[in-house]
């Protein structure tokens, strides 16, 4: 029975992000030794070191696993509700929504001369992924098909990264500088306050998300079909929307944009699980997007060190092939 | 309702951003398949959609199980209904018994856990439609055939009341659909699931649906049993493929016609118990009983009797008939057994349907008392009099009365035949119409336009009738009739030929001469145009020897007048009216019939100089028969303290000594009693018993000597002159004869009046006469085919 496979991908899974964990925490301009790693992690250890661990190099690494998770988790919803496995938060506009909106509060409020909170660029970047997808959404409204709505979602998309790049050619120097690092995407310097935040946020969507897992199985049949079986379509579309919405502004405040992990990694899931039930899906995405975001950090920070890359950078270069490697693979066997 | 089970719909109005189909209302019931054919785009998807709630409705209701649909909730209505569509599902990795699973989605928790009746119900299902190998194989893997298989297991296991399959047969094959076919057929019989599919392939819907409903150009054209719908001259327009050539399919899609008229005896049996079944639906369900309306160019062009003559085809084919007119204006009325009045022709035409005439077969009953006003009868009920301006201005107000009595006899008829009245192309009263083609509208009957060829200008007629309708009018007439026509129809042929073409129309039947005695209003009124009887024929009246005279006063006001109809089918007798003293003559019988207005009428008997010719006739010995009003007049005296006519008193003519007090209850009865006393020459008939009704308003009362003649103080008599409330005093042979005989042997005629039978049973040989020449001159095929019948015997 498909039981077994789901426990040993899960347990693989496990084994990975403790893996990944370890390696995160381990390398770096200082390699700490396993010893060393747990005598800082229980309190001890040396001083330089553990100033690494605790407010370096763990923060960094635990938000990874809520950001890649829930971005994963995003990308889960929004493939289900649009039946198409080539939408991502990224494809459809919600990044770049997001970005447009950080950066217009961003240049607004250093050229007032105030600093730009947390809670600010993550409630800029949630109105910035809400609009876009209030668009989708109003097209929706009027085009039934979906795949004209993804065009749309591109669409706007473009709209929402042309009139960033306007607003950046405009802005200071200094702006740019910010937002640039900051669109890059990166998970360089996250602290604790930062990551309690993620942490809350991310944990609403995942028990949301686990609150739809009836619904959503019931839309896997499409809409007319879960209607049939008693689901309230209105209301899981409004649902769905917003809590991908929510995950995937979390994700873009607090890193930036960080793509293709939305699209890639319930794609891995789906084939390490063979299945597409959201029960085992769910948790699948979100430890899969764990590891995949922990290990593309990893590659971002040390394979050009010192120089940090954009993780975006990375998270393309290293899924984009495994995606087309599995869509051009044979069908899925029966299981 | 009694059952309400299943799915109905009630005036149902779909389509996307305009009305697709209006009105529809389909009824399912448990253990039956309602099968929906029609052309690609005549919206069955569309209806299918609208019952599952993917659509909303534009107007009208669907009742699931009796509940409104649109006040359920999405869980509640997916545990009565649930669907396969024809929309192709591919959801990712997805197992066949995880489809099947989602049927269950209604009865679980908030966590969607599957309990272990639920597993159970989904293996069961499973194994139900052959699919138990396929639950652990993902579903975009298997076949159209497997995964249709898969589909219908998830419905069931959603355990509905209700089943609705878009299409199930499309991409399968043989073996599949089969397969199908006949899953789908014993979830109906023994899942007791009602089940409502739209189906491209007719050799199909016709075999395996209990009825069909065809629909096309934005209604529903037909619904029926099977039988009744998949007939081949329907089926053929309905897909327009009239004049094609369709043995590329194979069998024919259709019924056979040699089958339909029952040719074997099998079928016929079968077709019987189909009709039979279809019958005892419609008591169940309302308004659906099959119209046909009756609409005439003009007054008098003999709407009545053709309608009359339907009533009795329809009711000699073994269907329950009514008669219905929205409105009749009318100065003969009748009482029904609940004491309601109603126009005489609907009950002449209820008895050709040979049914009991109720009020809702005449909802509205004008009797006109002045040359203003009229006397407005609502459901039998007065309602007080009205000018005609008012009542035209406030017709609108009585569409629901209309509507619901229309509604009562649809819903205990098989068929119902709505005659109109006057023209329906009166432009400048059409506004606000409920009697012609406003109440063809509402009720959505098909129309068939009567011309009298008769009175001439028979094509200016039916062409200038056709032509001032309105485009959708126009569209719900299905053909003309040419009625009256006298002499060899063939000269007539390239009549019909001119009128199909200029008229863009069928016609229906070109409708002879007909001398049937029916009590029909406008025959009635033309008697007093007419002269009848023996002055048209009078060879054939020479050698029946003597006749009987009877002179009828034409009174202005005179009403109920066919209580001398019985005499009709005496050649012996001549019943002449008689407005003026000349006309009088000398006639063996003098009668003096019911009015609407009394005094009036009493005042002009005496300004005529009629009134003192009738005393002196009297006087003489001549037979003087009173009947209601004319009763009321053979009195001393007529008073009216309440104004019912128009006040104050009025001197009799004093043959019988009764005093009459006009006005309290108008008395509508049926009179079932005797004749207590007779004088004169009618004095033999004592104890008689006799029926028939009292229409009045006011009371007679003995004022002197005066002998009971009716029972009941309704008549009283002295001499030769008789006077009595009761209308159809002559309708029994015995008493008609008797009275002939009297009037013969007291002038020594010898008149022949051998062969009278009992009014009732004359007017029966009447109404089959009329059948009769009515199915020999109508494209009677054609009338059942608009109506959405199929004709079962020959």
């Amino acid at each position: 029975m498909n039981t077994k496979r789901y426990a040993a991908v899960f347990s693989l899974a496990a084994v990975f992000i403790a893996l990944l964990l370890w390696i995160n925490l381990s390398f770096g301009s200082a390699e700490i030794s396993v010893p060393e790693l747990f005598r800082i992690l229980s309190g001890g250890g040396d001083e330089m070191n553990r100033n690494i661990i605790w407010n370096i190099r763990l923060p960094r690494a635990v938000s990874a696993v809520w950001l890649g998770g829930g971005l994963a988790l995003s990308g889960y919803l929004l493939q289900t509700f649009f039946g198409n496995p080539i939408v991502g938060p990224f494809v459809l506009g919600i990044s770049s929504g997001a970005k447009l909106m950080v950066a217009l509060t961003m240049i607004w409020f250093l050229s007032a001369g105030r600093n730009l909170s947390q809670a600010v660029m993550v409630l800029a970047a949630f109105a910035g992924a809400l609009i876009s997808m209030g668009f989708v959404l109003l097209i929706s409204l009027k085009v039934k098909k979906m795949s004209v709505l993804v065009v749309c979602g591109i669409m706007i998309g473009y709209i929402c990264s042309a009139i960033t790049d306007f607003v950046v050619t405009f802005a200071d120097d200094s702006n740019i500088v910010n937002l640039h690092n900051w669109s890059m995407g990166s998970l360089s310097g996250m602290n604790w306050d930062q990551v309690r935040a993620v942490c809350v946020i991310t944990v609403t969507g995942l028990v949301l998300t686990v609150l739809m897992i009836k619904p959503v199985s019931a839309y896997r049949l499409g809409e007319a079909y879960a209607r049939s079986a008693g689901v309230n379509i209105m209301l899981l579309r409004v649902m769905l929307i917003l809590v991908s919405s929510l995950l995937a502004a979390c994700v873009t405040a607090f890193a930036g944009p960080i793509s293709f992990v939305g699209i890639a990694v319930p794609h891995l899931a789906r084939t390490a699980v063979n299945s597409n039930a959201p029960r085992v899906m769910i948790p699948a995405c979100f430890l899969g997007g764990a590891a995949v975001t922990l290990l593309c950090d990893f590659a971002a920070r040390t394979v050009f060190a010192p120089t940090e890359v954009s993780i975006s950078s990375v998270t393309a270069v290293l899924l984009v092939p495994v995606v087309i490697f599995m869509m051009i693979k044979p069908k899925h066997r029966d299981m | 309702m009694a059952d309400c089970r299943g799915i109905q719909t009630q005036q149902l109005n779909i389509g996307y951003d305009t009305d697709l189909i209006r009105k529809i209302c389909i009824e399912v019931k448990p253990g039956q398949i309602v099968t929906l054919i029609g052309p690609n785009g005549c919206g069955k998807t569309t209806l299918l959609k609208t019952l599952t709630g993917e659509l909303k409705a534009r107007g009208g209701c669907v009742y699931l199980d009796g509940k409104d649909f649109s006040s359920m909730k999405e869980r509640e209505a997916a545990r009565h209904m649930s669907m396969v569509m024809t929309v192709r599902v591919n959801p990712d990795l997805m197992t066949c018994r995880e489809v099947v699973e989602l049927g269950r989605y209604p009865y679980t928790g908030r966590a969607g856990i599957l309990s272990g009746r639920d597993h159970e119900l989904v293996r069961e299902a499973m194994a139900w439609t052959n699919v138990e190998e396929l639950a652990e194989t993902f579903f975009q893997n298997i076949s159209d055939g497997q995964r249709q298989r898969v589909m219908l297991a998830r419905a069931i296991c959603q355990e509905p009341e209700v089943l609705i399959l878009d299409e199930p047969t499309s991409y399968l094959d043989i073996r599949h659909k089969l397969d199908l076919l006949e899953k789908i057929q014993r979830l109906a019989t023994e899942k007791q699931i009602a089940v409502l599919m739209s189906l491209h392939e007719l050799e199909i819907a016709m075999r395996i649906s209990d009825y069909a409903a065809a629909l096309g150009e934005g209604r529903v054209l037909r619904t029926g049993p099977v039988r009744e719908v998949f007939e081949e001259a329907f089926i053929r327009d309905l897909y327009q493929i009239k004049d094609m050539d369709t043995t590329l399919l194979g069998s024919a899609c259709w019924f056979e016609n040699k089958e339909a008229d029952g040719a074997e005896n099998g079928t016929q049996e079968d077709v019987k118990e189909d009709a039979e079944v279809w019958k005892a639906e419609q008591t169940a369900s309302p308004g659906k009983a099959r119209v046909i309306m009756i609409q005439g160019t003009m007054s008098s062009a003999g709407k009545s009797v053709i309608a009359a003559g339907l009533c009795r085809i329809f009711a000699q084919d073994g269907y329950r008939t009514a008669p219905f007119k929205s409105q009749n204006m009318a100065l003969n009325s009748c009482v029904t057994k609940e004491g309601l009045e109603m126009g005489r022709a609907q009950v002449m035409q209820a008895e050709c349907a040979k049914t009991e005439p109720v009020a809702a077969m005449n909802p509205i009953l004008l009797k006109p008392v002045t040359d203003q006003g009229s006397q407005v009868i609502v459901m039998g009920r007065v309602r007080g009099n009205m000018s005609a301006a008012d009542y035209y201005s406030r017709r609108k107000e009585y569409v629901p009365c209309i509507l619901d009595a229309f509604r009562q006899l649809s819903e205990s008829n098989d068929v119902v035949v709505v005659e109109g009245a006057g023209s329906p192309v009166e432009l400048n009263l059409k506004k606000d119409d409920i009697v012609n083609m406003g109440l063809a509208g509402m009720i959505d009957a098909p129309v068939l336009l009567v011309g009298d060829i008769d009175k001439g200008g028979v094509f200016a007629q039916l062409i200038g009738t056709l032509d001032l309708l309105e485009k959708e009018e126009r569209s719900r007439v299905k053909g003309v009739i040419v009625n009256k026509f006298r002499g060899d129809q063939k000269l007539f042929e390239s009549g019909v030929r001119i009128l199909e073409e200029k008229g863009r129309t069928k016609v229906v039947g070109v409708v002879p001469y007909m001398d049937v005695k029916l009590d029909d209003e406008d025959s009635l009124s033309e008697r007093f145009l007419v002269r009848r009887g023996p002055v048209q024929e009078p060879e054939a009246k020479q050698t029946a020897g003597d006749s009987v005279q009877i002179g009828v006063i034409r009174l202005p006001h005179i009403s109920n007048f066919t209580d001398f109809n019985p005499f009709e089918q005496l050649r012996c007798v001549t019943v002449r009216y008689v407005r003026s003293l000349p006309e009088l003559d000398n006639p063996d019988i003098i009668i003096l019939p019911g009015s609407k207005n009394t005094i009036r009428d009493l005042r002009w008997l005496k300004e005529t100089g009629l009134a003192a010719a009738i005393e002196e006739k009297a006087a003489k010995g001549t037979i003087l028969i009173g009947i209601c009003g004319g009763f009321q007049m053979l009195g001393n005296r007529i008073e009216d303290p309440e104004g019912v006519e128009c006040g104050g008193s009025e001197e009799g003519l004093g043959l019988l000594r009764v005093n009459t007090v006009l006005g309290g209850e108008k008395k509508r009865s049926v009179f079932d009693g005797s004749i207590v006393h007779a004088t004169g020459v009618l004095s033999h008939l004592a104890g008689r018993s006799v029926q028939g009704y009292e229409i009045h308003m006011g009371s007679t009362y003995p004022d002197g000597e005066v002998y009971e003649f009716t029972s009941g103080q309704t008549g009283y008599c002295r001499d030769n002159i008789y006077g009595s409330y009761v209308h159809g005093l002559f309708d029994r042979a015995e008493i008609m004869t008797s009275l002939m005989e009297a009037a013969c042997s007291a002038q020594n005629k010898e008149a022949d009046i051998k062969g009278a039978v009992d009014y009732a049973a004359f007017k029966e040989q009447q109404y089959d006469i009329l059948a009769q020449t009515l199915r020999q001159s109508l494209d009677m095929d054609y009338l059942y085919s608009i109506m959405g019948l199929v004709k079962h015997d020959t």
